[in-house]
């Protein structure tokens, strides 16, 4: 079963928690596109939070591309882009030499991220045959 | 004779059932909860605790031994019924002093780094239709076709009524007076009705999608029991929302025979569904006791997952462990620390404005009775 779980002590906001959450569970296939995610209600009562966090954390995804939201139907994960408009990929390779700068910085070596980004690719790869 | 027996057995039964739940309470709780406060997992191992415990099962027994020695007193002094109606308010002022005494105790005892579960909550991304939820939707729908229906037939048979409709009853279903023919009179029991009946199917309807306080980790063992129990407590009130139903609808309908002189008393027919009431309420309470657990707690007995989080863990937003006030959570009902079932969110509006609505049509049909 699959849960997220958020922790108000931390520094990181609850709404940027969920959708970092959800957007872990994307990327590693365990979320399907397709899936459909509780409604905001639902997801707010279960964890005790105000609507509009949970909105927040949606509406985010769905900017970022993770999620559909459609009136009624709720909020679906969805399917990966069949091509990538210039200018995400160029927002995206800037996001990706941001983190490579992040990971340098804190001492992780060439071969360690490309080790790293294998293991990642060879996961979510898993997770889309087992879906 | 025969009534001090009759009413003495009533308050030796009433005793023996309600003490006992109360006994059984700290026992069928979600574990890392005690007394209405959230402790921490271990907590309730320790030798702290089952002193907690013992001198609980003490104090119940002696405010258990009060209520029968009242009783006794009032058999004695030759008004039994004094003594049954002393002897319940003592044993329900005992219990719940013992309650708030006991919490008081153990909100002493309370580990300070529990509180750090007060900000986590975990929750399921799994999405479904919730358990109950269609049975109460439905019952909800069925009750007010009927008790709609009732109203119709009580008006429709108005006109071949005569002039006084009986409006006090015996215990055995007799008239036991008489007021003059009004609508007030023929639409009293079928008001009732309208209210009764789809307010348990709307609290079964709103137990069904209540919030769900699930452990750290995977979660699936906590989100089953969470599940089973919303479904059980929401089927257990769609049940009751039914017989209701049948029972003040057979009510209703007797009554208007009466009133068209078709019949001169009650039948036997209403007591079918008032001994399914009672009878069902007793297996609830055993199912919810012995198989399911306060919140699933006996379900999810024995899983390896983690501290509980969500509202239960968060001590701030419960006052003396039984209120819970959390303006941030969207959530009309929760499951209670302490006790059997739900309670509401007193944060909520709605949850506040239903309540009142509800308690408004309740004591405004209580003060048209008395216009009878």
């Amino acid at each position: 079963m699959l849960t997220i779980t958020i922790d108000r002590g931390q520094e990181e906001p609850v709404y940027a928690q969920v959708a970092r959450q959800v957007r872990l569970l994307i990327a590693s296939g365990a979320l399907a596109s397709g899936t459909t995610l509780p409604s905001v209600r639902r997801l707010a009562g279960d964890l005790g939070v105000n609507l509009n966090t949970i909105a927040r954390a949606y509406r985010l995804l769905e900017e970022e591309g993770f999620l559909v939201i459609r009136g009624r139907s709720g909020a679906k994960v969805s399917a990966p882009a069949r091509e990538v408009e210039h200018s995400t990929q160029e927002k995206l390779l800037e996001e990706l030499r941001t983190t490579l700068a992040r990971l340098r910085q804190a001492g992780v070596t060439s071969d360690e991220i490309a080790e790293m980004v294998w293991l990642e690719l060879l996961g979510s790869d898993d997770g889309d045959k087992e879906n | 004779m025969a009534e001090v027996i009759v009413v003495n057995m009533f308050l030796w039964v009433r005793v023996f059932l309600v003490g006992g739940i109360f006994i059984m309470f700290p026992r069928i709780t979600r574990k890392g909860l005690f007394f209405g406060v959230y402790m921490g997992e271990e907590f309730g191992r320790g030798e702290a605790a089952r002193a907690v415990l013992r001198a609980w099962d003490r104090g119940c027994g002696m405010v258990m031994a009060s209520a029968l020695v009242v009783g006794l007193i009032g058999t004695a002094a030759g008004n039994a019924v004094a003594g049954n109606l002393t002897g319940t308010a003592v044993l329900l002022l005992g219990c719940t002093g013992l309650y708030f005494r006991t919490y008081g105790k153990v909100k002493a005892l309370r580990p300070p780094d529990v509180e750090q579960q007060a900000g986590k909550a975990t929750a399921t991304l799994q999405v479904g239709r919730p358990g109950g939820e269609t049975f109460a939707k439905i019952t909800l729908v069925g009750c007010l076709v009927v008790a709609l229906a009732t109203v119709i037939h009580a008006v429709l048979s108005y006109p071949s009524m005569g002039d006084r409709m009986p409006t006090l009853w015996s215990l055995i279903g007799g008239t036991d007076g008489t007021t003059e023919i009004s609508y007030l009179t023929i639409l009293y029991v079928p008001s009732w009705n309208l209210v009764l009946a789809p307010l348990f199917a709307v609290l079964a309807l709103m137990i069904s999608t209540a919030k769900r306080s699930l452990r750290e980790g995977p979660g699936s063992r906590s989100a089953e029991a969470q599940d089973a129990f919303r479904k059980t407590n929401a089927n257990i009130f769609s049940g009751a929302a039914l017989l209701i139903c049948a029972l003040l609808t057979t009510f209703s309908v007797q009554v208007v025979e009466i009133g068209r002189g078709e019949a001169s008393s009650l039948g036997p027919e209403m007591l079918w569904p008032m001994g399914a009431i009672i009878l069902g309420g007793l297996l609830s309470l055993v199912v919810i006791i012995r198989r399911v657990g306060q919140g699933g707690a006996l379900m999810e007995r024995g899983s390896s997952e983690g501290a509980l989080t969500g509202g239960l863990a968060d001590n701030a937003h419960w006052v003396g462990g039984v209120i819970y006030f959390n303006r941030d959570d969207p959530s009309l009902m929760v499951e209670n620390r302490f006790g059997i079932g739900y309670t509401m969110n007193w944060g909520n509006v709605t949850s506040v404005l239903f309540t009142l609505f509800v308690w408004g049509l309740i004591l405004t049909l209580i003060i048209l009775g008395f216009f009878l």
